[in-house]
């Protein structure tokens, strides 16, 4: 959000709508934001629902889609697929938190460690997870075991290079500074590393968040039986697509409520990292 | 000890480090690597810890990774997915670069577009996979759909910030020089945010070759991710192990290859500077 509401960049002239909205208070532009989102909402609707311009089944409008939800709720299915995502999800987050904080801290640590998990674990963050999931189909089933080790596997190398990388660029002076006040070892890592790491922890985790929930998503969609994946894909081949789009609504809001809860964590813990102080 | 040497090495003057670095970490790494293959073939081939069905050993998974090199069917599976990727991406390039471009640069459009922009980039749009199956069928058609949709929005939204952070003084010196309007935009904007528009073609390709493989697992009848999962599904995991290995070589072939290319085109430009931005 930060390109948002920058005032800085390249400094033109800003004449007529462009000078006006720059001179907006914080509330004035949520206002006009507010605005506009009901604007698009309500073209949505009239271009689909009633001039039938886009097929409905394939771009439901938004009223169907609240109708949709209200059905999945009331028939209990979101509930139950909800329950068994957020299970998968958790737990393979949790893990990816466990093995991959103490992995990064000693790659930050230890240079041959670096060299050597380093390269690898690039080679495999950089594959994307949907690679693996026939393996893990082959190996944990048709159950809550894939879906586990795919978000373990989308979650666990951002938030362990992410570490790797903070503690890498501590600032060489910062840590020279230390050292010449006499700062013993465990002091230059509880007082020097481990704040100027944090930030990056949290990146780590913010990007974790998006891609355990593209993990969680891929490999429900393809073979699970349980799980807000396969209540989409239900409700799509059934073409009760109203359903599937709402099924999703779900999915993004869980992923934008937990980015937001990390930075929430963030401002709480680490009140001194950018992030946290916007 | 380990971690004095690499607070020794972070202080150290970078030539010193290249000089002596590389050789001999790259050997530490192809030994860790060649032992973690030999621990692997123990275990399946000869201790029978773990049943070859299940987690083939590395000599059968090289055999079956040869074979496929003189597959016909592999051949014809490679230049399908790459084909469908290839379009996709070239598409979501030409749209992404020339929205963020636009967004990035009009005071008006970032304020009334960048929201729902910045939504739709948080969306895990995987969820729409089964969709654009029912709307385009099993053909290319859904897969190039679906690699454009995944791609466009990380190079869309690295463009916008690019555009921003164009250095004031450097648009004023060239309005002094007398350059403006669309030339402006040519010969200033567009090389000045270049490195930024890659940083997002990298993350677009990967998210994109996810949309692929998705697109195959889903329905299709060709490429690399349905012989993938057709090889899993038969329990040929020897197959199945040195099809994943061919995606890893594929993702990070195509992730270096655009390194190559941002160091290539705009050599100033410092890497870590994206790294740790969330």
């Amino acid at each position: 959000m930060s390109v948002l509401f920058a005032t800085g960049g390249p400094r033109v002239a800003r004449g007529g709508l462009a000078g006006w909205l720059a001179g907006l208070s914080t509330g004035g532009r949520a206002a006009v934001i507010a605005v506009e989102v009901f604007v698009v909402l309500l073209l949505w609707q009239l271009i689909v629902g009633y001039w039938g311009i886009i097929n409905p089944v394939f771009f439901p409008p938004p009223l169907a889609i609240a109708q949709g939800f209200a059905e999945i709720v009331a028939n209990g299915s979101l509930a139950a697929n909800a329950a068994v995502s957020a299970q998968a999800w958790l737990t393979g987050f949790t893990i990816a938190v466990i093995v991959g904080i103490p992995v990064g801290l000693l790659m930050g640590a230890s240079l041959p460690v670096d060299k050597v998990v380093g390269p690898i674990a690039w080679t495999i963050y950089a594959t994307p997870a949907i690679a693996y999931q026939p393996l893990a189909k082959a190996w944990f089933g048709f159950g809550i075991g894939p879906v586990i080790f795919l978000v373990v596997i989308s979650a666990l190398f951002p938030i362990m290079l992410n570490i790797a990388a903070g503690m890498r660029t501590t600032s060489p002076s910062l840590l020279r500074a230390a050292r010449v006040y006499g700062g013993s070892q465990l002091d230059l890592y509880r007082r020097v590393f481990l704040p100027s790491t944090v930030p990056f922890l949290f990146a780590g985790l913010r990007q974790a968040v998006v891609l355990a929930t593209i993990g969680m998503v891929v490999a429900e969609l393809s073979g699970s039986s349980s799980g807000m994946g396969a209540l989409i894909i239900r409700a799509a081949n059934t073409y009760q697509t109203d359903q599937a789009f709402a099924a999703i609504g779900v999915v993004v809001c869980w992923s934008v409520g937990m980015t937001g809860l990390v930075t929430l964590i963030e401002r709480r813990v680490a009140p001194w990292t950018r992030k946290a102080r916007r | 000890m380990t971690a004095t040497v690499s607070i020794e090495t972070l202080n150290a003057p970078p030539p010193r480090r290249r000089r002596t670095g590389p050789g001999k970490w790259t050997w530490l790494l192809l030994a860790v690597i060649a032992g973690i293959l030999l621990v692997w073939e123990a275990a399946v081939s000869w201790l029978h810890l773990v049943p070859a069905a299940f987690l083939p050993p590395p000599t059968a998974v090289l055999a079956s990774f040869l074979e496929l090199l003189v597959d016909p069917e592999f051949w014809q599976a490679f230049a399908f997915s790459m084909q469908n990727l290839l379009i996709g991406l070239v598409l979501a390039v030409v749209v992404g670069v020339a929205v963020g471009l636009a967004v990035g640069w009009s005071p008006v459009l970032r304020f009334t577009v960048a929201p729902f922009l910045w939504l739709l980039y948080s969306t895990p749009k995987v969820a729409l996979a089964p969709l654009f199956i029912l709307v385009l069928g099993l053909g290319n058609e859904s897969k190039i759909a679906l690699v454009f949709l995944l791609a466009v929005f990380p190079i869309i939204l690295n463009t916008m910030e690019g555009a921003v952070t164009v250095p004031a003084s450097l648009v004023n010196a060239s309005r002094v020089y007398g350059v403006n309007g669309l030339a402006l935009g040519w010969k200033v904007i567009l090389p000045a945010t270049l490195p930024y528009s890659l940083a997002g073609i990298q993350r677009g390709a990967a998210l994109g070759f996810t949309g692929e493989v998705l697109g195959e697992f889903l329905g299709g009848t060709g490429g690399l991710g349905h012989m993938l999962e057709f090889a899993a599904y038969q329990f040929q995991m020897d197959e199945a192990i040195a099809m994943v290995i061919v995606m890893v070589i594929i993702a990070n072939l195509t992730l270096t290859l655009i390194s190559v290319l941002r160091k290539r085109l705009a050599p100033w430009y410092d890497d870590r500077q994206i790294m740790g931005r969330s």
